[in-house]
């Protein structure tokens, strides 16, 4: 039997860290219905063979406060989410702010769930020379106390036979424990904390330090209004430009394994539709996707690293300052920078936003950060604009994050003094520790998120792929008569001068190509449609690939490959991806991307509303069609005014 | 300007300043302590705080006889509350009321 355990704690407490320890790979997002909060549920088992699914729940400060994160954490604990009211608790604690956190302890003990707390972080406690005593403590809880160290796994095997016997002897707290009944922080709420820690603890509190120490220091710094400003544009722009040069030789391979993989086919597939089908359409569409996931695994891992640090909480306040003039809560940090990983989540995540403006405000915003469908594109046409330069290119990356944001508040400001003006609510934050980021749990977080990633955009891309192979396979065009004289003049020369033939047959080839492309569905599509697209220098074959990329933005790199032939020149040489779409031409022989027509898709795709889920999701949200609608019609415009002043401004 | 009852709490200079926190048991709002001042958040400090925020500070750690101590003044006014440290703005430090502790004469 599996037992379902509710993971509960204060924010900063390592709980998710101790939620990776005990899981590991054996984990999954979840999202209940009705709820807006992401949180985790894996699978771990005991050293005795006990099987348990860990229900992570989001840190909150109280089970009373009425927040999303509160209400979720009192369902899951009731059984109004999941599969009923779970077989026991898991409570973690900070081991170095205890006085805080028993307090939350009593209060979610009084649930009466069969209950084990874990006193965390225990290891950090000792080297400022406070002492748990676990005995002591389980006496006066009232439930099985282990102290643990998540980072190094201390106890973490007791932990998990604690909770095995908690939760199979269906015991909650002992009944002769009196807790205290008012909300945390409450006076008698705080003297039963520090009473209890003096029991439990082997010496007193620490002091609060009276003289201004390094955690001072370099709160000041990240936090000033010009030089934290400033260190929040290095570190991004450093995190940006590593992630080009770090990712550049996992994408290597990547390109590789699917350029064998599609030779492999080629030699063992006979000719005909179903080869043309599995290289060109299948294999081509999965590697157009999978090709960039190292680059959002690199995004997410060193997000993961700064957020762990204890750096992004004091980022938020260093632009709330920024963010307030454009009338956008502090709150709005958060979703807005995790809508640079998906704008779902992101939009979800603002109900956490109390005043209905700001959060209308937010989720209409939001969709301008460039989300991690964006990436692929992103890093297609940078490739393209600075071949060989991966600084200018990694700049090029940067700056397509901060027209996003400028768009972001801009169109907040102008809404929040407009249809959405109102007073503001201001932004309250604890300030974790400092302290060396876990590769581990940051590792965990960015494979998640891959994952996430693949499974959302992996069917729809590889749908979309085939279908698009298909609008550019057929109908088959005829042999122009241009091709057909090349070719003969190749066979009067075949004999007496081999290379010029060769040269002939390749421009023949060429020309096929393009007749091909012109002449296929997706080319007459292109055709109708090119006229509107042209001013901002698209021709059939880049009108086909934005119109495709208004279902998902990432599907534009893969409409991209394919239409181009990717993975093979015209004389069949193998070439990477980026190379092929560097090489390819347009039904004129002028090259498919030049530098203006590179630059004013790029800008398109930052400002684009491109992403039919997040439309849907936005109605969800708002509860009407005309939010959606008016921010698709808004973005659209916006992203083709600018993209057409890029194009007039590189040409 | 800030006060408390018919005490003011806004001085001249500095040594005026501590001169008046040093003979006087005021009540002053968090926002106007200096970098590392200390102070006890006393009953009732706050009441002037609508019901979320006051609720949601308290479940923080910055409640009622806390004992804080001012990392950094101005927005944000940081505090630390025992090993918590929480950033506030300045609207709601202004509406903090609480009693500075262990002042002397510079």
């Amino acid at each position: 039997m599996t037992l379902r355990i509710a993971l509960l704690g204060n924010p900063n407490t390592g709980k998710s860290t101790l939620f990776n320890r005990l899981c590991g790979l054996r984990s999954k997002t979840a999202n209940h219905p009705g709820s807006t909060v992401e949180h985790q549920v894996g699978r771990c088992t005991s050293a005795t063979g006990d099987e348990f699914d860990l229900i992570d729940l989001p840190g909150i400060y109280s089970l009373m406060l009425e927040m999303p994160e509160s209400k979720l954490c009192v369902d899951c604990l009731e059984g109004r989410i999941g599969d009923g009211r779970p077989d026991g608790a898991l409570i973690v604690l900070d081991a170095n702010n205890l006085l805080r956190n028993l307090q939350f302890a009593a209060s979610a003990l009084r649930r009466g769930l069969p209950t084990v707390i874990a006193i965390n972080m225990v290891d950090l406690a000792q080297r400022r020379g406070l002492i748990i005593d676990e005995e002591a403590a389980s006496k006066l809880l009232g439930v099985t106390v282990i102290a643990v160290s998540a980072r190094t796994g201390v106890g973490v095997n007791r932990l998990l036979d604690a909770l095995a016997a908690a939760a199979k002897a269906q015991s909650p707290a002992h009944p002769a424990i009196s807790l205290p009944t008012s909300e945390p922080g409450s006076v008698a709420s705080c003297a039963w904390a520090a009473e209890t820690f003096a029991q439990m603890a082997a010496h007193p509190p620490l002091k609060i330090d009276d003289e201004m120490t390094v955690h001072d220091r370099l709160d000041a710094a990240f936090i000033h209004p010009v030089i934290g400003i400033v260190v929040f544009a290095i570190i991004m722009s450093l995190l940006f430009a590593s992630i080009y040069w770090l990712a550049a030789f996992p994408m290597d391979a990547v390109d590789s394994i699917f350029g064998w993989l599609g030779s492999a086919l080629h030699s063992m597939l006979p000719s005909g539709v179903l080869r043309d089908l599995a290289i060109d359409g299948v294999v081509g569409g999965v590697a157009a996707t999978v090709v960039f996931v190292p680059q959002i695994v690199l995004l997410f891992f060193l997000l993961a690293l700064l957020e762990d640090s204890g750096y992004l909480a004091r980022a938020a306040f260093a632009v709330d300052r920024l963010m307030r003039r454009f009338g956008l809560p502090g709150q709005a940090f958060m979703p807005l920078l995790s809508s640079h990983a998906c704008a779902l989540p992101g939009i979800m995540a603002t109900r956490l936003i109390p005043d209905p403006r700001e959060r209308l405000t937010t989720i209409l915003v939001a969709p301008f950060m460039s989300c991690s469908a964006r990436v692929p594109v992103y890093a297609l046409l940078t490739g393209l604009l600075f071949a060989g330069r991966p600084l200018a290119a990694g700049i090029a990356f940067t700056a397509c994050y901060v027209l996003g944001a400028v768009a972001a508040l801009g169109t907040a400001a102008i809404l929040r003094r407009s249809i959405l003006r109102g007073p503001s609510a201001p932004m309250m934050l604890e300030l974790p520790d400092y302290r060396l980021p876990s590769l581990r749990s940051a590792a965990l977080v960015a494979l998640d998120r891959a994952l996430v990633f693949l499974k959302s955009a992996g069917s729809v891309i590889l749908a979309i792929a085939v279908v698009m192979w298909w609008l550019s396979a057929y109908p088959h065009s005829t042999p122009s008569i241009e091709s057909s004289d090349l070719r003969t003049q190749a066979e009067v020369i075949a004999s007496t001068n081999p290379i010029d033939s060769e040269s002939l047959i390749a421009q023949a080839d060429a020309l096929d190509e393009r007749a091909q492309q012109s002449g296929s569905f997706a080319g007459q599509l292109g055709a109708i449609c090119q006229p509107a697209f042209a001013p901002l220098g698209l021709d059939q074959q880049l009108t086909v690939a934005v119109l495709t990329s208004f279902l998902a933005r990432e599907v534009f790199t893969t409409t991209v490959f394919v239409l181009a032939g990717a993975g093979q020149s015209a004389d069949g040489e193998d070439l990477g991806t980026l190379e092929s779409v560097r090489r390819a031409t347009r039904s004129d022989g002028q090259p498919l991307f030049n530098i203006p027509t590179a630059a004013s898709l790029l800008v398109f795709f930052v400002l684009a509303m491109q992403c039919l889920p997040t439309l849907v999701v936005v109605r969800r949200e708002t509860g009407s069609w005309k939010w959606p609608l008016g921010q698709f019609v808004y973005m659209s415009a916006v992203a083709y005014g600018a993209a057409w002043v890029a194009y007039r401004v590189m040409s | 300007m800030g006060t408390n009852g018919d005490l003011p709490v806004d001085c001249e200079t500095e040594s005026q300043y501590y001169w008046t926190m040093a003979s006087t048991p005021l009540r002053i709002p968090l926002s106007q302590l200096p970098r590392g001042q200390r102070a006890t958040v006393e009953c009732s400090a706050l009441d002037a705080l609508p019901r979320e925020h006051r609720c949601l500070l308290a479940a923080m750690g910055l409640g009622e006889s806390c004992e804080v101590r001012v990392c950094r003044p101005g927005t944000p006014c940081i505090v630390q509350i025992d090993r918590t440290r929480l950033g506030l703005p300045k609207g709601i430090a202004d509406l903090i009321m609480v009693t500075p502790i262990e002042l002397t004469a510079p």
